[in-house]
């Protein structure tokens, strides 16, 4: 008995250790920093919960306006992305799963490829695809508009690179998964004339529900930190239709001008209680589904 | 055989981890000198920084280019250690820098090197280091924004009387209003931000008033005004398309971009271009929004005084050998570098060619300029493209600047 | 029942080819990009392969190697994620262990509170976190690349969820056979998680690979950055747009060894698991 007691800490220990170390301790500094103002150079002068009034109430100040309309480019962003990425990976995953395609190696490394492109290589290629002038929009597709411009062509091209660049990482982890599914199940349910999609709904999903929450969970959490996208496709034009919410807050951070450290903090901390919200949501519900 | 590999692999990893933790630490004997001087002007820094060590100096400077320079200055000037011994610095940071604390005055490298002084610099590039009496900074370059223009282009349209007095005015950019072949365009919108600055100076105007935020004014909104009519005209590369890109596919007569430019543009084979100034509402006055970069002493009370005589000879050393810094397209401040023949086959000793040229190389000083240029950035193309009410949006960037100003004087606990 | 068969194998055949199109032809774009000169890159049309093929550009990456010792940036960078990997699954499948198969109070608890706390975006974490590094004495180190990722939640999330998803009986009855904890882990678990781990650790060595904001941050040495940080050098300040072929080639050498990782992993996330697909169900 006594030395399971001391089991706990051998598993979990060292990676407690270094969580307290390398996470917690500089995110609790993050959240005491949202308390203040602060320019990032000298010390942080205390303001209470100002910050927060400012950015929620106030519906006058700049930065009420660029906290909502962040957020609300931001839930967009996330209400787009997040189903393509969860249903395309998906998708690909049970074809490659299909028994009589081959070529299962290239056609997944082609698909993870994009995934290993810098978002800066990647969006400078994007943008010469999306060039009216030298790329496919204007002299494959004859479209007359200049994409990154104009809604929702904005929003398109963001969502574009966005999957392209994304689909991998689910992708394989559904291959890894589905790869599990003991082959008999498969069997024992096509003897019993069970069809494909039968297949997939009846074993594949539930096989694979846990893994499926996960990617669920950080997607969602990974398409609410965007900021690369947008930035380097669109600069949150036009008009600011698609600035988004880490744009603000990197902006307010380390911009131009002095940094205003203490807003950024807030509005961060704000971005992570609504992140956790929704993914302490999204477990709950597909974690009862699921067991 | 797993096992080998995987202590293999933790040997390797402690092996290499050993050797990389020694050897470090800088000298004492060595400048550190950083600079936010990515890409091929990070090259033609090092060339000088190499030039300079060959001399054999007492203190050999050690250049370190940082991509993300000034997020790491505040890394630095938070923990109090590994602060640099001098770097270089864009103009607009100065004035916050001074009141943050973080710059130290140049007083004593400059008393022991005499030739650093206004006189042997472009006057606007030191000047912008002088606060409140005290010099902080000495200059490199100056760099602008300029208008390049499409020989060939010019030729074709008839315009080259444009360039005549050195003013090409909004209204000559007009008369070629339905001139034009289908897919060519007048200019383009590079740096778009920086023309509408500029055109508040050819108007007379600032964009501070005692010292307070001045962007929702009647120069303000004429300077927008301007600028848009050559966009309402149509002879503007559309919005939303690479303006930058267009010129360099000799679609654009000319491009507003910047003297760091010429060099990209004289890698395009076939591209005919000259550079003039910023086009002007008025024949009377033209303004090429500047910037500068400056030689600057973060804060370190670890610096000896014999460092900073080190530093001194240092920046002697430039400001009579920079001539390599031209070719990074970039204005040199020094006059010295900027007076000698070899200098004039650079393109851009246009902008020293006289005093006028020199007077029109403007860097806004004010306080609060990152923050004005943040907001006319962010709404500058959809107020020319006409997408928004300008009135509204003035109000809008006025209330944007004031803002963020308050948060400032907060954080300094005023 | 045959021509069902063969229709599904159709649809799926169709769908991924599809897929794949449009994924290639924008990388294929991009490799033929770095082979165009500049005057091509920015005249007007669209043309998949370039008119001549320029090697100018990979000469002038190559080439450039007093301020770009991008050799040495690739050597930097493989040692940094090799070893962030290996310890990445080493912290990883003990810790999805114990957040799994050992129980203790408030183990959930624990586990949601860590998770909770690092979906918290860091913005000014950024100078506490280095000042931690600091005072640990690996600025301008490797520990400073390879250390604290370890502390990240997501793969051990992955993990835990893989876990969830693997009955008890196999470590059951090891435990009944008188197996400890760590022998349970070592000898049942681990080979049953192996896809998953290596699953992870590519997703790690990719990520330490691209890393860019941290190593330029924490290394004042040009030497002994790793080589995507090392690129950003190569940049412009000005934005990216001075030489487009450039750019991308530098980003497409960069890409070749994640891509060789990549290529030996998928074998094994793949094989491995038909080693132990028997014991499921």
């Amino acid at each position: 008995m006594k030395k399971r007691s001391f089991t706990p800490y051998f598993f979990i220990g060292p990676h407690l250790i270094l969580f307290i170390v390398f996470i917690l301790v500089p995110t609790i500094y993050g959240i005491y920093a949202s308390f203040t103002k602060w320019n990032l150079l000298g010390d942080p002068v205390w303001v209470g919960f100002e910050n927060y009034k400012t950015i929620l109430f106030d519906s006058t100040s700049t930065f009420n306006a660029q906290f909502m309309n962040g957020m609300k480019n931001t839930l967009i962003f996330v209400g787009l992305s997040v189903p393509i990425l969860i249903v395309i990976p998906l998708m690909v995953a049970v074809a490659l799963e299909h028994k009589k395609v081959k070529m299962k190696g290239l056609m997944q490394s082609i698909l993870y490829i994009p995934g290993l492109i810098s978002i800066s290589a990647a969006a400078l290629i994007w943008l010469l695809i999306f060039n009216k002038q030298l790329g496919i929009t204007g002299n494959v597709f004859g479209s007359q508009i200049p994409w990154p411009a104009n809604q929702p062509y904005a929003w398109i091209i963001i969502i574009v690179i966005t999957v392209w660049g994304g689909v991998g990482g689910n992708m394989i982890i559904y291959r890894a998964s589905i790869n599990g599914v003991a082959k008999d199940l498969y069997e024992a349910a096509e003897m019993d004339g069970a069809g494909s999609i039968r297949k997939f709904t009846s074993i594949t999903l539930p096989s694979i529900r846990f893994p499926l929450i996960y990617t669920f969970v950080m997607t969602t959490g990974g398409a609410f930190n965007v900021f690369g996208q947008p930035l380097m496709m669109t600069k949150g034009g036009p008009q600011q239709s698609t600035h988004v919410l880490m744009m603000y807050i990197r902006q307010l951070a380390f911009g131009h001008g002095e940094s205003i450290a203490g807003m950024a903090s807030a509005m961060a901390v704000l971005l992570g209680l609504v992140i956790l919200v929704i993914s302490a949501m999204q477990y709950y519900v597909m974690n009862r589904n699921a067991s | 055989m797993k096992r080998k590999t995987i202590s293999l692999i933790l040997l390797t990893a402690i092996f290499s981890a050993l050797l990389s933790a020694c050897g470090s630490g800088s000298d004492k004997n060595t400048i550190v000198f950083w600079t936010p001087l990515t890409g091929d002007d990070g090259a033609y820094m090092d060339q000088i920084v190499k030039e300079y060590n060959a001399t054999n100096p007492e203190f050999k400077v050690k250049h370190v280019i940082t991509s993300d320079m000034y997020t790491k200055i505040s890394t630095v000037i938070n923990s109090g250690k590994g602060v640099p011994d001098l770097a270089i610095i864009h103009a607009d940071r100065v004035p916050g820098f001074v009141k943050q604390g973080v710059l130290e005055p140049l007083t004593g490298v400059l008393s022991a090197q005499p030739e650093l002084k206004q006189d042997n610099y472009l006057p606007q590039a030191w000047s912008t280091g002088t606060i409140s009496g005290t010099q902080y900074t000495v200059p490199l370059d100056i760099h602008s924004n300029v208008m390049y223009y499409n020989k060939d282009l010019l030729k074709k349209y008839n315009a080259e009387s444009f360039l005549d007095d050195n003013i090409v005015t909004i209204d000559e950019m007009l008369s070629l209003q339905g001139k034009l072949d289908e897919g060519d365009y007048v200019v383009n919108d590079a740096l778009l931000g920086w023309v509408i600055l500029a055109q508040v100076q050819n108007l007379g105007g600032d964009i501070q008033q005692d010292g307070k935020p001045a962007v929702n004014t009647e120069v303000m909104k004429k300077a927008f005004e301007s600028v848009k009519k050559i966009a309402d005209a149509g002879l503007m590369t559309p919005f939303g398309e690479d303006g930058y890109l267009m010129f360099q596919g000799g679609h654009v007569l000319f491009s507003t971009d910047g003297t760091w430019s010429s060099t990209a543009h004289a890698k395009v084979e076939g591209l005919n271009f000259g550079v003039t100034n910023i086009y002007s509402p008025t024949p009377d006055k033209f303004t090429n929004r500047a910037s500068s970069h400056l030689f600057a002493m973060l804060t370190n009370e670890k610096r000896t005084d014999e460092k900073e005589q080190g530093i001194g000879a240092f920046l002697e050393f430039i400001r009579q050998n920079s001539m390599e810094w031209a070719k990074a397209g970039q204005i040199v401040a020094s006059k010295q570098v900027i007076e000698s023949p070899e200098y004039k086959n650079y393109i851009q000793s246009f902008f020293t060619s006289d005093e006028k040229e020199i007077e029109s190389l403007y860097i806004y000083t004010y306080e609060h300029y990152p923050y004005i240029a943040e907001a006319v950035d962010t709404y500058c193309a959809d107020i020319v493209r006409g997408n928004v009410d300008l009135d509204e949006t003035l109000a809008t960037m006025q209330k944007f600047v004031e803002d963020k100003i308050a948060e400032n004087n907060k954080a300094a606990g005023q | 029942m045959l021509k069902k068969i063969n229709l599904s194998k159709y649809l799926a055949y169709l769908f991924l080819i599809v897929l794949c199109l449009i994924w290639i032809i924008p990388v294929l774009f991009g490799i033929t990009t770095s082979f165009r000169t500049e005057a091509e890159v920015v005249s007007s049309g669209f043309r998949l392969l370039p008119e001549s093929w320029n090697f100018e550009n990979y000469k002038a990456i190559l080439e450039n190697t007093s301020t770009a010792p991008i050799l040495r940036w690739l050597f930097n960078s493989l040692f940094i994620a090799i070893t962030h990997t290996f310890l990445v699954v080493v912290v990883i499948s003990l810790t999805g262990y114990g957040y799994t198969r050992i129980n203790f109070k408030g183990r959930d608890t624990l586990f949601f509170t860590l998770l909770g706390i690092s979906f918290f975006p860091g913005v000014v974490n950024l100078i506490p976190s280095y000042k931690i590094i600091d005072a640990l004495g690996w600025v301008n180190t490797a520990w400073a690349m390879i250390i604290p990722g370890l502390a990240g939640m997501g793969n051990i999330f992955l993990v835990r969820q893989f876990l969830k998803g693997i009955p008890t009986e196999l470590d059951e009855s090891a435990r009944v056979d008188g197996a400890s904890d760590f022998r349970i882990y070592y000898s049942v678990i681990l080979p049953l998680i192996k896809p998953v781990l290596i699953v992870c650790g590519l997703f790690s060595f990719i990520g330490s690979w691209n890393d860019f904001l941290w190593p330029v941050i924490v290394y004042t040495d040009v030497d002994k950055m790793p080589v995507t940080a090392g690129l950003l050098l190569l940049q412009d300040i000005y934005g990216n747009y001075r030489m487009i072929g450039q750019l991308v080639g530098s980003a497409i050498l960069a890409i070749i060894p994640t891509l060789v990782l990549f290529l030996f992993a998928q074998k094994h996330f793949l094989q491995s698991i038909n080693l132990n697909s028997g014991l499921k169900g």
